[in-house]
């Protein structure tokens, strides 16, 4: 798989939709991780866990920086092992009071395991970013369990 | 959600996790009563038995899609043979087949919908990769909040699908 498309409709403003992809305090809540940078182009980005590590798993540049409606970026496991793939989040405002969010990971073809690993991570993070924004509330999505085993 | 096309045919599929039980994701996918609050007014008509047949209405356009119940395990699963009716485009591709699997992992119920068919860039997978996303994000508001979304599509867009 080269690239990865998941399409949500939220109940929000496209700005509370930009601010829940950039701003660490409310990243926290619905990813667990947070992404911290000046948002520039041009600029490292960093995605790091939210526990009180702060690890840095995910590093990059910002490609493209159109706030609240558009943001490009690398993805580059900080170890350097393999090539860098991209991440755009396309944010468009509809009619009835709906956003179209748009997240596109691309360049996968030199990091199949990436490929497997955010094709997994990305509907429960969009799932519970939807939840937060329209009703308040979030699942710890990394630790859930199949009740059926 | 990821869009496939090679020799073996076209594929569409998208994951969401909705906060509420299995039975109560499965009931909204199923019964017509909770499909007309979420699916802009849409519903289908099926005992969701194996076997049975499917038929799909909408409000603009009456009869839109038809087919038969493949598999049935409520409330984890469902297989339905898939057909559109009134795009004459989208009826010449002939029949996919559409996969609804639903597990608990823990409050939340994970929902996969597969939807495939035998047939290289198909125009009827182009479709439903548009109209999916709408419909299971009116489905988790609705589940989650008691309030569905309203139709995102343009006016054009509702003429054509």
């Amino acid at each position: 798989m080269s690239a990865y498309v998941y399409v949500t409709y939220i109940y929000a403003t496209p700005q509370k939709v930009w601010d829940a992809i950039t701003k660490p305090e409310f990243a926290r809540q619905y990813w667990l991780h947070y992404n911290v940078s000046d948002w520039k182009k041009g600029s490292r980005w960093e995605h790091r866990n939210g526990d009180d590590s702060g690890t840095v798993m995910i590093d990059g540049t910002v490609l493209e920086c159109d706030p609240p409606h558009k943001l490009v970026m690398t993805w580059t496991r900080p170890d350097r092992s393999k090539e860098p793939s991209r991440v755009t989040f396309d944010i468009a405002e509809y009619n009835a009071g709906l956003v179209c969010l748009t997240v596109t990971h691309d360049q996968l073809e030199h990091d199949p395991a990436m490929a497997a690993s955010i094709s997994g991570g990305w509907p429960k993070v969009l799932s519970n970013l939807k939840s937060l924004l329209e009703n308040g509330k979030t699942e710890n999505i990394w630790l859930t369990k199949n009740k059926e085993g | 959600m990821a869009m496939a096309n090679n020799s073996l045919g076209s594929s569409f599929v998208y994951v969401t996790y909705i906060r509420a039980p299995k039975q109560k994701v499965w009931d909204a996918l199923t019964m017509p009563e909770f499909q007309k609050l979420y699916w802009f007014g849409g519903h289908q008509e099926s005992d969701w038995k194996k076997g049975s047949s499917w038929k799909m209405y909408m409000p603009q356009h009456g009869l839109t899609d038809i087919g038969e119940i493949l598999e049935s395990d409520p409330p984890n699963r469902a297989v339905i043979k898939w057909r559109n009716e009134f795009r004459p485009a989208l009826k010449e591709e002939g029949y996919s087949r559409c996969v609804y699997e639903l597990a608990q992992e823990d409050d939340l119920t994970k929902l996969t919908i597969s939807h495939t068919i035998e047939k290289e860039n198909a125009q009827f997978i182009q479709a439903v990769s548009g109209g999916w996303p709408r419909i299971l994000s009116s489905l988790q508001a609705y589940l989650e909040t008691g309030r569905a979304h309203g139709d995102t599509r343009t006016a054009a867009q509702q003429a054509h699908a």
